[in-house]
């Protein structure tokens, strides 16, 4: 499964992360959690591609990844959604799913010109599959419209199912549940909860407690770059250092 | 986008089709001469130069603003291989529009790093150059400043009837490949990069692969519209890339709309009916087109295309309203008579 | 011979530099490219000779009379144009496309007005050539040098010392944090452009007496001129100075020791090859406006 090895990222004199070492069970939900700040996003970036760590590894199944470019951590099986959404704002919303599973696609440059055989049953199948996947949330019937014109709640459930269309092993989640209702949220705990029944692994990023320690089987908190503590969901809540470090806590 | 479903457009298509077989005929009996069908071939071509402008600038978002180059070294490699080498042109015009796509590539791969002001400059820097290559060339192999003089395709000769057929099965050819393109997972990686390329990236796209293909594309496309201009004109001069040129292919692929099939051909069509229309105003031609440029940009940022479907989605906006009018009125009245 | 191409190479890199210096100063500003300096240059050339020779102002007075002309023609274009689509959030490519538009208007308005023949600026100073250093050029092209430096030098006083310059330079770089202080950001874009404007016009005023006047006179080397902004790292302010210069020295020294034929290309070749491999310039520029 995914692991970081004394990850280290220092941008100039800053030491973003600070020797993160973290272990992502598989088929659960890792949550990862600590103040503003604390380099969650940064180690994040570092997994999926954006940054190359200064010192340490990341691991995917014994694979090293640290230092490959973003699509590569793609097509190796590690997807994620961003923190400010990131979505394909003039493509409609099915569109943007399609564009989720390109790096499953097996028509090439030619198949795509002279729209072969091949190429015309792939595209049948994947539209389907994409239909299905906005089903999957609730979204089938935006299938068309523009991603842009969608609510903010609605905006972030295709990016976690435009994340899902490449069958990842892993998605990250980078604070989902940012600026959703109650009700959004709780229709999130049920989605993270199908998202493991589906046999995908999640590792998270939020600052929504009440939702971290409903979902989560193990958590890591970082704070300052450094990993502060780890553990089960009622050890972190009780932990002293964790407490201190929130100082009046989140959400 | 445009994932056009063919079903409810078949009406529109076979219109299409027949207006624009029809047309060339109707214009040569009104007019009596064959000068509006020639501008009608220039149309064509430069439909096909545009619409490889589109997929570079349309689709993947880079923008070029030293097209021209491409289009005329198409033009100059037919030309010159057909007078050195005696090559018949059915290798030469493929060989322009493969050796246009291979520059392009070349172009592309360190070009694909630059952010967008820098690559207009890049693209601007690499049309200059090739002016300047082409006008004073080593050993002037070009004929630099004279430009060269070129056979025509025998079996069409002079008649621009029978260009304009020739031509227009390329256009149909190319669009459906474009359509095609479009509609596949290499078109929607292309508009994902141009949307987000932070995104694309994380969703497994390749972006420099992308990008570099596109630009090849691109060239090919553009490339192949010069060397098939240069034989239906019979002359090319450096002139045809220098700056002015670029701008023009630009002008003409905002002004119809990007990413849209109508929208290119529309945008062409009237630029150029309108450059016609100011040709004889010789002094002011620049000053005019500027003006018009100017005016474009303020009043039809979406181009032609954009205009168009701005007017569709407020007629059927406009529908909907009143739709939902006559319900609210209905239910209102429904309510009277239960209250009574 | 090195000595000749040593002062022809920093006379037109003062050139280059005043050219580059508009590019840098506009891009600081407003995170824009703008393709209109050029013929910035043109105008400022075609207003300095009206001044001069066919109203018979005295040469300074034509001098600061250009200035004045073309600083309002650049604030003009920034608040009539620039500004109008940027409110209207157009795509990028617009305004570099109404910036081609408006160079375009220019260039054939002068062409219009004046005609296609090139005109002859009326010989400026008593001498025509002075010999400095054992080399004699022409004394406008030693005044070119001198006035371009004197420019440079004048600018970096304003925007150092004077009030105005220091607003003008913080609200380039953090238009939020400038307004916050009391400065108004828009009025100092406007001038910015202003300034970039009046500037090239300068350029023009020193290339025409040294080429005659022409409706295409600034547009080449205009073009030519980004190759000076990029080298120095494109919306560095000192860098475009330096950046021009290197470049006068570079297109002056290849075509003096290797080649006059391809002159104009080794502008476009230089532009490209650090667009490729250096783009930050010299100076290491973060492009400011990310697309």
């Amino acid at each position: 499964m995914l692991e970081t090895n004394k990850v280290t990222i220092r941008f100039g004199g800053l030491i973003a992360v600070n020797e993160v070492s973290i272990r992502v069970q598989p088929n659960k939900i890792t949550a990862l959690i600590g103040p503003n700040g604390a380099g969650k996003t940064t180690l994040f970036n570092c997994i999926s591609g954006v940054y190359k760590p200064t010192s340490g590894e990341v691991l995917l199944d014994g694979r090293h990844l640290e230092g490959r470019r973003g699509f590569q951590i793609n097509e190796a099986g590690i997807t994620r959604t961003y923190q400010v959404i990131n979505l394909f704002w003039k493509m409609s919303v099915l569109e943007n799913v399609l564009v989720g599973m390109n790096s499953r696609l097996k028509s090439n440059f030619w198949d795509s010109l002279f729209s072969t055989k091949k190429k015309r049953e792939e595209e049948q199948r994947i539209h389907k599959k994409a239909y299905e996947l906005l089903q999957f949330v609730g979204l089938e019937e935006y299938a068309d419209a523009p991603a842009a014109s969608l609510s903010y709640g609605k905006q972030r459930l295709l990016e976690i199912v435009r994340g899902l269309a490449s069958e990842p092993q892993i998605i990250l989640l980078d604070e989902p549940a940012a600026g959703m209702n109650t009700t959004e949220k709780a229709e999130l705990d049920i989605l993270l909860k199908k998202i493991i029944d589906m046999g995908v692994t999640i590792l998270i990023v939020e600052h929504d407690m009440k939702l971290i320690m409903n979902v989560s089987n193990y958590i890591y908190v970082l704070s300052n770059g450094k990993l502060l503590a780890e553990g089960l969901p009622n050890e972190i809540q009780q932990n002293p250092d964790v407490i201190a470090a929130y100082l009046g806590g989140d959400d | 986008m445009e994932s056009i479903k063919k079903q409810n457009k078949l009406p529109t298509i076979v219109g299409l089709a027949i207006l624009l077989c029809v047309m060339p005929f109707l214009v040569k009996i009104v007019v009596g001469n064959q000068y509006p069908l020639l501008i009608m071939c220039i149309i064509l071509i430069y439909i096909m130069a545009v619409t490889g402008l589109d997929i570079l600038f349309g689709y993947s978002g880079q923008i070029s603003l030293g097209h021209a180059a491409f289009f005329t070294v198409g033009a100059y490699t037919t030309g010159l291989l057909n007078i050195y080498f005696g090559l018949p042109l059915y290798l030469t015009i493929p060989a322009g529009a493969i050796l246009s796509a291979l520059l392009g590539a070349l172009l592309a791969y360190p070009a694909s790093k630059l952010k967008f002001h820098f690559l207009s400059l890049a693209t601007v820097a690499f049309g200059e150059i090739t002016y300047y290559f082409l006008y004073t060339s080593p050993g002037g192999f070009t004929r630099d400043y004279k430009g060269i003089n070129v056979v025509g395709i025998s079996f069409l000769g002079e008649d621009y009837l029978r260009w304009y057929f020739f031509l227009l099965a390329f256009v149909v050819l190319i669009l459906i490949g474009k359509i095609s393109l479009i509609n596949s997972r290499v078109g929607r990686a292309f508009l994902a990069i141009r949307e987000n390329t932070h995104a694309a990236d994380g969703m497994g796209i390749n972006v420099r692969k992308h990008k570099i293909i596109a630009f090849t594309v691109s060239a090919f496309l553009t490339g192949l519209a010069g060397a098939l201009y240069v034989h239906l004109i019979k002359y090319i001069s450096p002139e045809t890339s220098m700056q002015k040129q670029s701008v023009l292919f630009l002008t003409m692929l905002l002004f119809g709309g990007t990413a849209s099939i109508l929208g290119t051909i529309l945008g062409v069509a009237s630029i150029e009916v309108l450059m016609e229309c100011i040709r004889p105003l010789q002094e002011y031609q620049m000053l005019l087109y500027g003006i018009l440029l100017l005016v474009v940009i303020v009043a039809l940022p979406g181009g032609l295309n954009g205009g168009i479907k701005n007017l569709v989605s407020n007629r059927r906006r406009k529908k909907a309203m009143k739709e939902l009018e006559i319900a609210a009125q209905a239910e209102a009245e429904a309510r009277k008579d239960g209250d009574e | 011979m090195f000595k000749i191409l040593l002062i022809n190479g920093l006379i037109i890199g003062g050139i280059y530099a005043l050219i580059a210096l508009g590019y840098s100063l506009i891009y600081r500003a407003s995170g824009l490219m703008t393709f209109a300096q050029g013929d910035m240059i043109t105008l400022g050339a075609y207003l300095g000779l009206t001044f001069f020779r066919i109203m018979h102002l005295p040469f300074f007075i034509s001098f600061l009379l250009t200035f004045i002309c073309a600083f309002l023609v650049g604030v003009l274009l920034e608040r009539g144009v620039i500004r109008a689509l940027l409110d209207k959030n157009v795509i990028p490519i617009y305004i570099v496309l109404a910036t081609i538009a408006v160079s375009y208007i220019i260039q054939n308005s002068m062409q219009a007005v004046f005609g296609t023949t090139t005109l002859r600026f009326p010989q400026v100073f008593g001498v025509s050539t002075l010999t400095i250093f054992g080399i004699t050029a022409q004394t406008e092209a030693y005044a070119c040098l001198l006035i371009s430096l004197a420019l440079m030098l004048m600018l970096h006083l304003f925007m150092t010392k004077t009030i105005f310059g220091i607003a003008m330079h913080g609200a380039a770089m953090d238009p939020m944090a400038a307004e916050s202080c009391g400065i108004n950001s828009s009025l100092t874009t406007g001038i910015t452009w202003g300034l970039a404007a009046a500037i090239a016009s300068i350029a023009g005023m020193l290339l025409g007496p040294m080429y005659g006047v022409y409706s295409t006179l600034g547009s080449v080397i205009g073009r030519k001129g980004f190759a000076g902004a990029v080298i120095g790292g494109y919306g560095h302010i000192y860098g475009a100075m330096i950046g021009g210069i290197i470049l006068g020295l570079i297109e002056t020294f290849v075509a003096g020791y290797w080649t006059g034929t391809y002159k104009n290309l080794i502008a476009y070749a230089v532009l490209i090859l650090f667009l490729f491999i250096k783009p930050t310039g010299i100076f290491n520029e973060q492009a400011i406006h990310d697309v």
